[in-house]
């Protein structure tokens, strides 16, 4: 069952997120997004997936901070005198009418927590977890599933982070990065 | 109806993130805004993943803890997805760059702009 601590913390990264979307500092937004990270790395550790929690602290925190502080170093931050944009009518009717599709799909979602979900007692899950100790010998079995199980996913995110390497350099037509 | 949302709350505030998410992409002129609003959009996906593994009074998935677990499937799945959307991010902001170094501003209108008037 959701407790008080769930809704705070819901509530606080919903706050963050909105403050991102209306400052008009881009600068406040970028430090608005950093608090939204460490919310939903604190969310991750409540939902039992630390393995996340780090990488979010580490990654969507830490590395996504400073790549937008370097972007906004090297171009331009809006100037003005208010603090908010002027909401975008247009866009907000797309968003609400996006948000109104997707909550019709409530109703047939299991409960929060619910042993009986799908994804619980999915055949997959319970293979990994019967089974993972003995054929990986890892105890974690998030780290058997990633580097085990499905390896060959990790090396195409591997692939992906060196496209994006490369097409980065392509991009800023450099040789290295300096 | 509010027992229905209180269990259901999680999903919804995933929801709204992919509502903002595509409200910022949408809505915000600037370039770099647009970039966090794709990253907002995609926390609210992960978001839905996480909490579909969840079991109530379940243990992380390390199997030294006591059963019951949560599925470590979907999160290996997010830890993928986490990283692929750095070198995304990464790319759309050299992206940007670049872009104010050809048009000497990151609004979407005035670049708009300059392009029909060339």
């Amino acid at each position: 069952m959701i407790g008080v601590l769930d809704v705070v913390l819901l509530a606080f990264i919903l706050g963050c997120a909105l403050a991102t979307a209306l400052l008009r500092d881009v600068l406040g937004s970028i430090i608005a997004f950093s608090a939204y990270s460490l919310g939903i790395a604190v969310i991750w550790v409540f939902l039992r997936a630390p393995d996340v929690g780090l990488t979010e602290a580490a990654v969507g925190a830490g590395v996504m901070t400073i790549l937008f502080l370097v972007t906004i170093a090297k171009t331009s931050r809006p100037s003005g005198e208010r603090t908010l944009e002027r909401i975008d009518y247009r866009a907000a009717g797309i968003a609400i009418a996006l948000v109104a599709v997707l909550s019709t799909t409530l109703v047939a979602l299991p409960p929060f927590g619910s042993a009986e979900s799908a994804v619980l007692t999915d055949e997959v899950t319970r293979y990994y977890l019967a089974n993972a100790y003995e054929q990986t010998e890892v105890k974690n079995a998030v780290t058997a599933v990633l580097a085990g199980y499905r390896g060959f996913d990790t090396l195409g995110e591997a692939a992906v982070v060196y496209a994006a390497g490369v097409s980065l350099l392509v991009v800023l037509k450099k040789q290295v990065f300096a | 109806m509010i027992e229905f949302l209180a269990s259901r709350l999680y999903y919804l505030v995933s929801f709204l993130l992919l509502g903002v998410g595509t409200y910022m992409m949408v809505g915000n002129a600037n370039l770099v805004k647009k970039v966090i609003g794709m990253n907002v959009f995609q926390t609210g996906i992960f978001l839905f993943f996480i909490v579909s593994a969840f079991v109530s009074g379940g243990s992380p998935p390390l199997l030294t803890a006591p059963e019951p677990y949560v599925s470590p499937l979907p999160h290996v799945l997010i830890l993928t997805a986490i990283v692929v959307g750095v070198s995304l991010t990464a790319v759309a902001l050299g992206l940007i760059v670049r872009i104010y170094e050809e048009y000497g501003t990151l609004n979407e209108n005035a670049i708009r702009k300059v392009i029909s008037d060339e």
